[in-house]
């Protein structure tokens, strides 16, 4: 197979260059991986090299059949169940119906997607979602799979999981090419690292590419306190359901002013657990916001108090611009964001020189960066914040973190924050809460 | 029946009542429909909520055309009120005994409807739910921030209908990264048949009931 070339490519939205005179070879039958800051246009070239985006100039030749995985694990079905979009694209390349169960059979085994093969899809998780995305592109034989921080929203299992299933690929003669910011789990499987900056594509020479793996090691050590104190959440008998039973019945504090990290694997119901939080799902038993049990509690005031930063980061937005966004939270922010510090906050994320910029028209991991600040603005005492780290490059996540870190150390909120990324988020959480088999538990590690 | 074919006797049903009042063929329709549901196993429940949902507007037109009028007409505060029941009845003997996917595979393949058409409708209407989640989050993020949206704030649908564009595109990305082309041939795997059995079925069903339409009051 000829490998994937671009040759003198240029791209634009609107008038704004993204991508201009870029040249490359993708090695065919190979795993790559391509990182790059945040916003520097990897989903821009991923979306030209798949054919959704037209080049504005130069030429790309194609090694066959090409197909995606995107950011948003939820916006890429047609259809309402995995078997009837598998169907869907099996007909869109005019696979006969005689081969369509052969098909299916080596797909769903591969991915282990059998149980959720006729569930609807709209009540997966993201990792489940993933995984049948996966399954959609194998059922379709592509030549080459291109991922767009496919993991994302995938728990660390998941991820180990998808990996290994790629890495197969690539075995059996795939062309794959990664963006993501995470390298962990990478190691046996990847052959070449690509580097997006300055529109440029650099590849990473193999002695530096072993030691960018070995400085991702070892960074699995992490203790935290048991010790209870205040609460400020008190759940007694509490249960989740959303179809199946997400949360047996269960008696447990939230600590007051302290960080919380909350893990667990993907569809365990972390998401769920926060919606039930503000009110948005209702709840079985009892779950009490400082001695008041929570449905007696009005939205429109408990929600000033307490506040939820979302998965997508689109959600969270009301206005249009940058500038209206910052605008809107500024009326009413809190006594660490002085005019000053602001300021150097939005010049430290890069958000200078694009005020005027629609909010949707941001990169995946600076509509993160924008949402946090937006919400850490606020007055609220409780923080509710799923997943604050996708989209992010390293650079990004320390500088976000250190935001967290530096605006509660300041106003002492408290903060549960759901995350798969452990490592960057272990310094500044006090409790760990593990929600798993339809439990939470604290940990110690 | 093929589902096409129930949309059609459908369509020509609802025509049909629209131009010519009659009382007979309204309860008839309404009956035959409730019948055909029943044999279909639809919950009783789901039945219930049926019977109940137009309610309020059958019996506004009724009380209007009957009482409030110059002219007041039982006959036609009758007619037009069961009218509305037999929308709702013919209408839900077909969205309560096909899926959204069967209906969009048979009329892409029996009314040969360009695929765009009736994937980009499907890929919709599986929208629609979040769609729903969307205006409840965005009310809940409007709080959060200090901005109480009302449901029937302007600003509350505005960012509903950006974040519908912004799906929108996705979607489209999404139905060409899996081999969707806009006019491309695509070949069945589920087929939904067209036999002769549904088109005497059809006519068996239509014709007498035109003849009801056209000959009672």
């Amino acid at each position: 197979m000829t490998p994937l070339t671009l040759t003198d490519l240029s791209f634009a939205y609107q008038t704004k260059p993204i991508i201009s005179h870029l040249s490359y070879h993708l090695p065919s039958g190979q795993l790559s991986l391509l990182v790059g800051p945040t916003g520097c246009g990897k989903s821009t070239l991923l979306k030209l090299m798949a054919g959704l985006l037209i080049p504005t100039a130069g030429k790309m030749n194609h090694p066959g059949m090409v197909s995606m995985m995107f950011q948003q694990a939820g916006e890429q079905f047609t259809m309402a169940t995995t078997r009837d979009e598998l169907i869907f694209a099996l007909e869109n390349l005019q696979v006969p119906a005689s081969d369509y169960p052969k098909r299916v059979a080596k797909a769903v085994a591969f991915t282990q997607i059998e149980p959720l093969l006729d569930q609807p899809i709209n009540t997966l998780s993201g990792g489940q979602k993933q995984r049948i995305a996966l399954s959609i592109l194998i059922a379709m034989d592509v030549d080459m799979l291109l991922l767009d921080e496919p993991f994302a929203s995938v728990d660390p299992e998941g991820r180990t999981f998808l990996i290994k299933k790629l890495g197969q690929l690539r075995d059996q003669g795939k062309t794959i090419l990664i963006s993501d910011h995470v390298l962990s789990g990478y190691e046996t499987v990847c052959d070449h690292l690509f580097r997006f900056s300055a529109n440029a594509l650099k590849e990473v020479d193999a002695a530096s590419l072993s030691a960018l793996f070995r400085a991702n090691q070892g960074l699995g050590q992490w203790s935290f306190t048991l010790t209870p104190t205040s609460s400020v959440f008190e759940l007694q008998e509490m249960t989740l359901t959303t179809g199946k039973q997400l949360l047996q019945p269960t008696q447990l504090a939230l600590y007051q002013g302290a960080i919380t990290l909350i893990t667990g694997p993907n569809g365990s119901g972390k998401t769920t657990l926060f919606k039930a939080l503000t009110k948005m799902l209702p709840y079985g038993g009892s779950l009490k916001y400082q001695q008041h049990e929570l449905t007696k509690l009005r939205s429109k005031t408990y929600l000033t108090q307490v506040a939820q930063i979302f998965q997508a980061s689109t959600d969270q937005f009301l206005r249009v611009t940058v500038a209206d966004e910052l605008a809107l939270s500024s009326s009413m922010r809190n006594a660490y964001f002085t005019p000053e510090r602001l300021n150097r906050v939005i010049h430290n994320l890069h958000f200078d020189d694009k005020l005027d910029q629609s909010v949707y028209t941001l990169s995946g991991g600076q509509q993160k960066q924008l949402q946090l600040l937006l919400m850490l603005m606020t007055q609220h005492q409780v923080l509710l914040i799923d997943e604050p780290l996708t989209g992010l490059d390293s650079q990004a996540v320390k500088q976000m973190v250190t935001l967290m870190q530096d605006v509660h150390a300041a106003l002492g909120q408290t903060m549960l924050i759901i995350s798969h990324q452990i490592a960057p988020l272990a310094p500044i959480c006090q409790y760990h809460l593990h929600f798993a088999n339809q439990q939470l538990n604290y940990q110690e590690h | 029946m093929n589902p096409s074919l129930k949309f059609i006797l459908i369509l020509i049903l609802s025509l049909a009542i629209s131009i010519k009042m009659s009382l007979t063929a309204n309860y008839t329709l309404i009956g035959l429909a409730l019948c055909y549901l029943v044999t279909k196993r639809i919950p009783s429940k789901r039945l219930l909520v049926l019977l109940l949902s137009p309610l309020p507007a059958a019996l506004t037109v009724f009380l209007t055309l009957n009482f409030f009028t110059d002219q007041p007409n039982t006959y036609v505060a009758l007619n037009l009120s069961s009218r509305i029941y037999v929308y709702v009845a013919l209408i839900a003997c077909l969205s309560l005994t096909t899926t959204a996917s069967t209906f969009a595979r048979s009329l892409e393949q029996n009314l040969h409807l360009p695929s765009k058409f009736a994937y980009g409708v499907l890929a919709a209407l599986n929208l629609l739910p979040q769609m729903r989640d969307n205006i409840l989050r965005i009310r809940a993020a409007g709080m959060m921030r200090g901005l109480y949206l009302s449901f029937w704030s302007p600003v509350l649908y505005f960012k509903a209908i950006l974040l519908a564009l912004n799906s929108a595109e996705n979607l489209a990305w999404a139905m060409q990264t899996h081999g969707f082309q806009e006019g491309a041939p695509r070949s069945t795997i589920i087929a939904v048949p067209l036999r002769r059995k549904d088109w005497i079925e059809f006519a068996s069903l239509l014709i007498p009931a035109l003849g009801l339409i056209v000959l009672f009051k």
